[in-house]
């Protein structure tokens, strides 16, 4: 039997809740909560689950789940668990996702479980249900010699009351029921019992007569119904169902045989352990040692089922939502709250036009409408909102998991788990709020004995407070830990470069802990696995910034740091101020304005003009200013008086720093449905998106950080962050530097050949014989012209200045002279092939702008300075070039973190019909070469590498048993004697530097070749 | 030109013509929401010319683009009435402003032929290909690569910095 996609990603889903379940659980264990209810939680998770996955045909994770529960229920009737224990628990929740997500995980139950404290109906099998056995004909007891819609009517009014059935278990399990109910319960499971035995289902019966007798006692009202017993009816239940479908299927039934006399024998038991109604409790008969035995460990931990009258028990009704909510897909809610926004629009077009209307009927219409409206929207919200708790007490793990590989004694408490907010915004706060936890859990709570010393308690103590304010959601994370040293801050960033020594005295408290947030800060003394390279806290306000929030960090040395996330309450509707600029509107959302400025023009407050460009004086400080017209390259007024008029201004917080806009009209405050762009004009930067005003009409929403980028502001911080991000994320984006030549076609080189740009005066040229030169340090350099080496037509050379790239080479250097040097240009574009080879070119970009041709200046210099030894390297083996293809087309691992050269290196290497894999770097390397099955016949390497260079790599892999004669070849920009030595020492057969695709192919074939040769 | 068929036959295609400049177009039937006449437009500063600006459908915002700046890469041709043909695609609502509607004509497949090479690359890369009717040529508009032209634009190209001197 196979199931839909849907069917398994509905299971993994609830697989998941199940797990989060047990974890959750565990950690309540762990931390000494109610050991009972914990314990059936766990235990509830674990079979539910087990149950799940054997209907999913998940075998390996029922397997997994089964062997858990086994160890776990000989814990059962233990007061706590063994902290090692619980460790292995939490090590097979994890194995189990893993499992779950398609992993194949060996999971060691090593830690024997002590005893195994008998216990009949916990040793329940989950029945095999429906699809897994092998599937039989028709066999049974049974005996169909009823007509087909006789049988059929019997099972519909079976499902019905099983589902019935059910419906009350769960009542019973939150305690909201009377007599009535078990009543009724008891009557329909007579009335299963019944039927299946009148039409001879011995079996169905049999369970159903189980059922029946252990409730008896319930409804006579002498004893209260236990948990246990209601898990049994539960199972019960669905053995009930599997019979059915076998039924329906007319299937064997024969593997029901052993499980029906458990079920009956376990339901026997279960109602023989089933406690006295509390006025009697204390003079409980003990019939059995076994009773005796579970009263004596239970007694007082045991939370009973409520007695029948309706007690509301907020832990157990939590649980139990399910039962009344239904799944829906994000999708459809994120559709229908476009509708709603749509709907708002209507709305508020609607009433602006009653307001014009004398027509009373339609106005008092409208304004039902309008109230109508607005509660939709409001219950809309909800449903995409989640108690931020969803995450929060993911944490719980976190902080056990590292205070216990840190040593250190660490408690989380949380408040305002049920605080709710957008679906969205929960799963981008996740991360964030991680890295959060896990620096404080490192680097802000001390060690034990650290404490102990400054007089504070062993326990440190982290406390997330989440709560509603003024329309946004504030999460507060505090810790008692050794907080910040405002000097150890600034000492640290004065290191790190991130300040210069003339700024220390100028900053303000504030600013000193912004400082933690700048890119590659970090306050650990060391890098632990844990936290400490510095990335984090910069990353954590970027995400948060990203959704709109800020993150703001305070606290004081010894007594511990305080960090306040602020993030809306959704991304869907945002307040927002409409601005009017020549003939457009625009809305500029509310949380980036810090405040509005009306200058009129007087002498103590007025604008400036500084070298042309106007600022204005807020409260003493000089603050930019930025005139939109002139941003939007609006027409209307070119050369604006800005000292003339009263101008508006609206001034905006971006990343870390402050302007102001010049604009027409400030309007009005508006909520604003956000409407998202196309990419193209999402590229413009100036815009986040559009949205449609009351009136109908559609107004752009300034985005506030681009339109800064567009007026070059806050440039320089800008440029950290672009790096920093560069270094840590592994996107596609690479680094040309743009040039002009002679040639109309903009020229560009990869970034990483470049070592200087300079400017030298013609006159500083000099010639030593045919070569220009230009004495550059202590060194010559030796010229280039790249219109020569590439066939333009060579400049006048009038010129007041020759701009020259300076490019290293086998240690030497080189300069390339251009026209002129334009820009740094990223792109994730794809390199393609050069339209006819070239020498001296690499390939094109694509650029929507125009064709941008990629120099190789590895080459141009090459055949500048060396014309004869490419050939000569490759004129021995220029068969091999040719006469390859068919014999050795191998399998090539290509480690390489520049995607540029990943990228041109893969496309040759393809073109040639070998297959190539790659890594970015050589700790993948090594992961990728000990999870392959096969041997790859070469491996193609970058020295330079982040984690792991090329010689690492090749010492690594010369060590591994497969690899120790794989031909293994260092391709770098760096190749002088010295490296080559090194690589050589390393293991590598041959050391080849960044070059012409065709030297690399022949290196390539005379390796395989002479692999093959000696093999 | 064929009247519009209510079956659809295998070997043929609807397509909703109409003319940028002196020249015919045409689209899948299917592929086109609506036709609309003029719409109030709000334009986007900063934007390349061909993009007209946006446009309030019904609540939906489109972008129109219009066809004789992006194909003939000439301004707009002073208003003599000009329409709009609204598409969906993958997301994107596009509204496409041409001088004047065609009729739907349906065109045999086996008359279909690609872009001849010589037309040229700005506007045969907006073409699958064309088909030859009687006494008129009709070009087929590539949607798919108009919308393309509407996303390739590289978000990271132009985060690119001003101007670093190393």
């Amino acid at each position: 039997m196979s199931f839909s996609e849907e069917e398994i990603e509905e299971f993994k889903v609830e697989a998941n809740e199940l797990l989060d379940l047990a974890e959750k659980s565990l950690l309540e264990i762990d931390q000494g909560g109610d050991y009972r209810s914990s314990f059936d939680a766990v235990f509830r998770g674990l079979h539910n689950l087990k149950g799940g996955a054997g209907m999913m045909e998940f075998t390996d994770l029922q397997a997994h789940t089964h062997e858990l529960e086994t160890i776990f229920m000989s814990f059962k009737d233990k007061n706590s668990i063994p902290k090692n224990y619980i460790g292995l628990f939490l090590n097979g929740v994890d194995a189990a996702r893993s499992i779950l997500e398609g992993d194949d995980i060996k999971f060691n139950f090593s830690v024997e479980a002590s005893s195994e404290p008998e216990s009949p109906k916990l040793v329940l099998e989950s029945p095999p249900v429906l699809g897994p056995g092998p599937v039989e004909e028709v066999k049974s007891e049974t005996t169909y010699d009823l007509p087909e819609s006789v049988l059929e009517e019997f099972l519909a009014e079976c499902d019905d009351n099983i589902e019935s059935i059910s419906r009350k278990l769960q009542l019973i399990e939150k305690g909201e029921y009377d007599k009535a109910t078990i009543d009724e319960l008891y009557r329909e499971v007579h009335s299963i019992k019944g039927s299946a035995y009148l039409f001879s289902f011995i079996k169905l019966g049999d369970i159903a007569h189980a059922m029946e007798s252990s409730l008896e006692s319930v409804r006579n009202g002498t004893h209260l119904p236990s948990p246990e017993l209601l898990n049994c009816l539960f199972k019960s239940l669905q053995t009930i169902e599997a019979l059915l479908a076998k039924k329906r299927k007319k299937e064997s039934d024969e593997k029901f045989d052993s499980l029906v006399g458990v079920i009956s024998k376990a339901l026997s038991l279960t109602s023989s352990r089933l406690q006295l109604v509390p006025t009697l409790h204390h003079e409980v008969p003990n019939t059995n040692d076994e009773t005796t035995e579970l009263d004596k460990t239970t007694e007082l931990s045991m939370p009973l089922i409520p007695s029948p009258t309706p007690v509301t028990n907020p832990s157990k009704e939590k649980e139990s939502e399910g039962a009344s909510s239904i799944r829906v897909s994000v999708s459809l809610l994120d559709s229908l709250m476009t509708l709603m926004g749509e709907m708002v629009l209507v709305r508020n077009q609607v009433l602006q036009y009653s307001n014009k209307t004398e027509d009373l009927e339609f106005s008092s219409m409208s304004k039902r409408l309008n109230v109508v409206t607005s509660e939709i929207q409001g219950e809309m919200m909800k449903t995409r909102m989640q108690p931020i708790g969803n995450v929060l007490e993911k944490f719980n793990r976190v902080v056990r998991d590292l205070s216990h590989d840190l040593k250190k004694n660490i408690d989380l408490v949380i408040h305002g788990a049920d605080t709710e907010l957008d679906k969205s915004l929960l799963e981008a706060i996740k991360d964030p709020l991680t890295h959060i936890v896990r620096n404080s859990c490192d680097h802000g709570i001390e060690l034990p004995q650290v404490r102990t010393q400054s007089g504070k308690p062993e326990r440190g103590t982290i406390t997330i407070k989440s709560y509603h304010e003024g329309g946004q959601v504030i999460i507060d994370i505090t810790d008692d830990g050794k907080g910040l040293h405002k000097d150890q801050l600034v000492k640290k960033a004065l290191e790190k470069g991130i300040i210069t020594s003339t700024q220390v005295g100028q900053l303000s408290e504030k600013e000193i802990y912004d400082l933690i947030f700048a890119p590659g800060f970090s306050t650990a003394a060391q890098v632990t696995n844990v936290s400490g390279r510095g990335v984090g806290m910069d990353v954590v306000r970027t995400n948060i910034e990203k959704m709109g929030g800020n993150v703001e960090l305070s606290g004081s040395a010894g007594v511990g740091t305080s960090i306040k996330i602020k993030i809306p309450l959704t991304l869907a509707i945002v307040p927002a101020l409409i601005v009017r600029c020549g003939d457009g509107t625009f809305a500029i959302p509310q949380v980036k304005i810090e405040e509005l400025v009306r200058v009129e023009q007087t002498s103590e407050s007025k604008i400036e003009i500084l070298h042309g460009i106007p600022v204005y004086r807020l409260r003493g400080n000089v603050l930019p200013l930025v005139d939109l017209n002139k941003i939007l390259s609006m027409q209307s007024q070119q050369d604006r008086q800005y000292a003339a008029v009263a101008m508006n201004i609206v001034i905006l917080s971006a990343e870390n720093f402050s302007f102001g806009v010049i604009v027409d009209e400030i309007q009005d405050t508006v909520d604003i449905v956000v409407k998202p762009l196309n990419r193209l004009l999402k590229s413009l930067l100036a815009y986040s998106g559009a949205t449609i005003l009351g009136d109908g009409s559609i107004s752009l929403i300034l985005d506030v950080l681009g339109i800064s980028k567009i007026a070059q502001l806050g440039f320089d911080k800008a440029k950290h962050l672009k790096e920093d991000n560069q270094s840590q994320q592994s996107t596609d984006i690479q680094e040309f530097l743009l040039v002009r030549v002679g040639n109309s076609s903009r020229h560009a080189m990869a970034m990483s050949y470049v070592l200087r740009l300079e400017e030298f005066r013609p006159d500083s040229v000099e010639l030593s014989g045919h070569q220009r030169v230009i004495r550059y340090r202590d060194d010559i350099l030796p010229l280039i012209s790249l219109n020569e080496a590439l066939g333009y037509q060579p400049v006048d050379s009038n010129r007041s200045s020759i701009p020259v790239i300076v490019v290293e080479r086998a240690g030497k250097f080189y300069g390339l002279e251009v026209d002129e040097i334009i820009d740094i240009y990223s792109t994730s574009l794809e390199m393609k092939d050069a339209t006819r080879p070239s020498p001296g070119i690499f390939g094109n970009l694509n650029d929507p702008q125009g064709l941008i041709v990629v120099v190789d200046p590895f080459q141009v210099i090459q055949n500048a300075f060396f014309p004869q030894s490419v050939e000569s390297f490759s004129s021995g083996k220029s068969l091999a070039t040719e006469s390859m293809d068919e014999e050795v087309a191998g399998r090539i691992l290509l480690v390489e973190d520049t995607v540029f050269f990943r990228k041109a290196i893969t496309n040759v290497l393809e073109k040639r019909g070998y297959q190539v894999a790659y890594a970015t770097n050589g700790k993948e390397a090594i992961d990728l070469v000990k999870r392959e099955a096969g041997i790859f016949d070469l491996i193609v390497s970058d020295i330079e590498m982040p984690l792991m260079n090329g010689f690492e790599l090749a010492r690594a892999l010369r060590k591994l048993p497969n690899y120790k004669t794989v031909p293994m070849m260092a391709v770098s920009s760096k190749a002088d004697t010295a490296f080559r030595k090194e690589g050589m020492a390393a293991g590598f057969d041959m050391y080849l530097e960044k070059l012409k695709p065709d030297v690399l192919l022949a290196a390539i074939a005379e390796l395989l070749r002479s692999k093959k040769d000696a093999a | 030109m064929s009247a519009v068929n209510s079956k659809v036959k295998i070997n043929t295609e609807q397509l909703t013509t109409f003319y940028v400049g002196s020249e015919l177009f045409g689209i899948e039937v299917m592929k086109v929401q609506e036709v609309t006449g003029q719409q109030s437009v709000v334009p986007v500063p900063l934007a390349p010319d061909f993009i007209r600006g946006l446009v309030n459908l019904r609540g939906q915002i489109a972008t129109a683009i219009g066809l004789n700046e992006l194909f003939l890469q000439k301004p707009r041709t002073p208003e003599n009435g000009e329409m709009s043909v609204v598409c969906r695609l993958e997301g994107n609502l596009v509204s496409l402003i041409v001088d004047t509607i065609g009729e739907v004509v349906e065109v045999e497949r086996s008359e279909f032929e690609k872009t001849p090479d010589t037309v040229s690359f700005s506007l045969r890369r907006f073409m699958k290909g064309i088909y030859k009717l009687n006494g008129s040529m009709l070009s087929v508009l590539d949607i798919e690569a108009i919308c393309r032209e509407l996303t390739t634009i590289n978000e990271s190209t132009s985060t690119s910095t001003p101007t670093t001197r190393i």
